[in-house]
């Protein structure tokens, strides 16, 4: 069974939405979905050596694959230097490598980029032999091209689709939460975006049994509201128990508190320390804003580096681990009446692939209700500008007035 | 600030003494801030100073309350939120839609116009904070940072001598032992001396005091309360740079977040009001910007509908949004002539036990 129908019969189970309606699948998925196509990296078999092993996959299709950094066919090969060493293709002997070595060339990279005949002349080696080995080289460490089918396939394999736990979310983000994605929530003070996130979490740790980490950098996480949520969608309380559990909750204040938390996070999922966290399947930072503003403005400018290196540490999170990232972000406008548009500027736009605007409609509190308007600002997948009307409220079961006082004096 | 903690991060985090990082965390803070806003370096220091000598001296802080133990599950939290409590507001209607009472380990902001009530409040709970954990307090102290001089202590002797009537009607009411036993040390002077004062004047000091609070509360382990009243005030003048101002206010609301989760304390925050002007029509928002409403996790905001105080829960993690009705109200308690606590109009809540 593939992970995709993992996940739908997961949703279905719970009886969050219906199946094949809270979250259809796009057009012509389903023909081909539940294939035993599980392992994306095998690749047309060209490629041996340093690269992906195959071997270690085959876990996959129990579902606990994210213990283990995926390399997909876009980038095959670790951006690391590789050292020229005996072995590492035939014909490259020890004493070649010695010669060249005294040449000053190490690398790999050192030697497709240099020279042949010079080379051949400096170190009086055999020209055709350099070619040979060249020829080789490229073709093991070059990007290997591959077609569209095959990078399909590596989707189907390594791709779920994660319910948010509100079905018209759902419908605005193309049936939920992609893994390997950064999708972010923006929206004004008060708009909703610790409510959706909260209640992925719920729907993610009751309806999916995955687990989450959810980076809380302005304190806003309050476990009584999750713990209402969970219990508007099971009575079983073992379950809401459970499903507490697992979520993991990490305080973190500043920026680089937060990128001790991905690194962490990075070495336990690639130790395949699985044990002691069970499968993670989203990541959840809010705000991101919260740690970034304090770096911006001024005259310093190391914010912005800073800012980036936390893009590409979520994004290649996402993409290695298979994860769902969330993110949330504070709106800004060019006046007073202008339109609202996401914070931290054009650098960071590119960060996520999918970003939602929250917004209530009313004006500025006469707001009671929980109805709010999800609005789609930039999406892979989906048209951007349409708009699903959001309930907030979810699990809303306490009504203000009958809230006792737990201390009356 | 960015040159230790970069280090720190660089280090691997956690081996790096927690203790030397933040004080160099501060000082390098009133370094930065020195330069960024032109004053010199001396002036920086000097304020620095000032406020050190408040808080008296540089003694060793404990190693707690790092950054270590703010790692849990979901479920963990649930519980430490069950057991935390609330600093109770004696105004039920707002108690309600607070979900208890001011939260521990939250920022609480409460927005409104000038003598729509913030500062009541603020002294009221100042005191509140302190109520015996027998009647349902939390048993603390409160720290009050005044930025606009608006704190009046005779009206903060009114409120206490107040509460600390109701406690012994409690008490009276009761006749258990523990009450009596709370209520000996429940007394006006004490309530007074567990309220620290300070009053900053300038935005380095204040920014100075926050980043020095932590030390302050690792030695008053008691303090379960701190308001800054007005917050901002010394944000709305003599800022040119608006990039910068936003920087600050973010780092301060993260340094607040930070403290009221180390310690365990609250943290409430005043803010005025300011008029956005729109196409059509002006609209009273909160000052200090839009991204400043991130910063609280809580946010109230007090208005006017003609003579009625209206309260508006306008953000929270927890709670519906929701609006109610209070009143100030000089409240006759046992025939003296005492003013009270803030009530709300429909009608007053302490006989609830």
């Amino acid at each position: 069974m593939g992970k995709r129908e993992l996940e739908r019969d997961g949703a279905a189970g719970t009886g969050m939405g219906q199946p094949g309606r809270g979250w259809e699948t796009p057009a012509g998925w389903d023909s081909r979905a539940g294939e035993p196509q599980r392992d994306g990296t095998a690749g047309p078999g060209k490629r041996s050596g340093p690269g992906p092993s195959a071997g270690g996959r085959k876990q996959e299709g129990s579902g606990q694959g994210c213990g283990e950094p995926r390399r997909s066919l876009l980038f095959p090969f670790p951006a690391e230097m590789v050292v020229l060493r005996a072995g590492l293709c035939p014909g490259l002997t020890e004493d070649m490598i010695q010669l060249l070595r005294a040449n000053g060339i190490r690398t790999v990279v050192d030697f497709v980029s240099s020279d042949l005949e010079d080379v051949a002349q400096k170190c009086s080696l055999s020209y055709k032999a350099l070619v040979a080995v060249r020829r080789v080289l490229l073709a093991q460490f070059s990007a290997f091209p591959a077609n569209g089918a095959d990078l399909y396939e590596e989707l189907k394999s390594s791709t779920a689709i994660l319910p948010t736990g509100s079905p018209s979310l759902d419908q605005l983000l193309d049936s939920g939460l992609y893994t390997g994605e950064v999708t972010e929530l923006m929206g004004a003070p008060g708009a909703g975006k610790t409510q959706v996130c909260l209640g992925i979490a719920a729907s993610v740790s009751l309806g999916l049994k995955q687990h989450i980490l959810f980076l809380d950098t302005t304190g806003g996480f309050t476990a009584a509201r999750l713990y209402q949520m969970l219990q508007a969608q099971t009575e079983d309380e073992e379950e809401q128990l459970e499903a507490l559990q697992r979520v993991q909750v990490e305080r973190v204040f500043n920026i680089y508190e937060v990128l001790r938390a991905l690194q962490e996070l990075r070495d336990r999922l690639s130790q395949q320390v699985v044990s002691s966290m069970g499968p993670l399947k989203v990541v959840v930072l809010d705000s991101v804003s919260a740690v970034i503003y304090p770096l911006l403005g001024g005259r310093q400018s190391e914010g912005l580096a800073l800012m980036m290196q936390l893009s590409r540490e979520l994004k290649t999170l996402a993409r290695e681990f298979s994860l769902a990232v969330v993110v949330t972000n504070q709106v800004t406008r060019d006046s007073s009446s202008g339109p609202l548009r996401p914070a931290l500027g054009r650098s960071w736009s590119f960060v996520p692939s999918t970003r939602v605007l929250l917004e209530s409609k009313e004006g500025p509190w006469e707001r009671s209700s929980t109805q709010r308007a999800a609005s789609l600002a930039k999406s892979p997948r989906q048209p951007t500008g349409i708009q699903v009307e959001l309930d907030i409220g979810n699990g809303d079961v306490l009504e203000p007035s009958l809230v006792t006082p737990t201390q009356g004096l | 600030m960015d040159h230790s903690g970069r280090r720190s991060a660089d280090t691997d985090g956690c081996k790096w003494d927690a203790g030397k990082r933040r004080d160099s965390v501060r000082w390098c803070f009133v370094l930065l801030a020195s330069l960024e806003i032109g004053i010199s370096r001396e002036e920086a220091l000097e304020a620095l100073q000032v406020v050190r000598q408040e808080c008296h001296g540089d003694t060793a802080r404990t190693p707690g309350g790092s950054g270590a133990t703010r790692k849990c599950t979901a479920l963990e939290l649930l519980e430490e939120e069950q057991t935390q409590g609330f600093i109770i507001t004696f105004c039920s209607a707002l108690d309600n839609i607070l979900g208890g009472g001011v939260q521990l380990t939250k920022i609480t902001e409460i927005c409104g116009a000038p003598g729509v009530g913030k500062t009541q409040l603020c002294m009221q709970l100042a005191v509140d904070v302190q109520i015996p954990e027998c009647f349902g307090g939390v048993a603390g102290e409160a720290v009050f940072i005044d930025t606009e001089g608006s704190f009046m202590v005779d009206r903060v002797v009114d409120i206490a001598a107040a509460c600390v009537q109701h406690c012994h009607l409690i008490a009276e009411a009761q006749q258990e032992e523990d009450h009596g036993k709370a209520l000996e040390t429940f007394s006006l002077e004490n309530i007074l001396s567990h309220i620290y004062y300070f009053r900053c004047r300038d935005y380095t000091e204040l920014l100075a005091q926050v980043y020095l609070l932590p030390e302050f509360l690792s030695e008053h382990s008691k303090v379960r309360l701190v308001v800054i009243d007005g917050i901002a005030f010394p944000f709305r003048h003599d800022f040119e740079d608006l990039a910068l101002r936003t920087r600050l206010l973010n780092g301060l609301a993260q340094q607040l977040i930070i403290t009221a989760n180390d310690h365990r304390a609250a943290v409430i925050l005043t803010n005025q009001m300011t008029t956005r002007i729109g196409q059509s029509q002006s609209t009273l928002v909160p000052a200090l910007g839009e991204s400043w409403g991130h910063a609280a996790t809580v946010r109230l905001i007090f208005h006017w509908d003609n003579t009625q105080r209206l309260a508006t829960l306008y953000k929270s993690p927890s709670q519906k949004e929701s609006t109610i009705a209070y009143d100030i109200t000089v409240s006759v308690p046992v025939g003296r002539d005492m003013p009270s606590w803030v009530t709300l109009s429909p009608g007053k809540d302490c006989t609830q036990i």
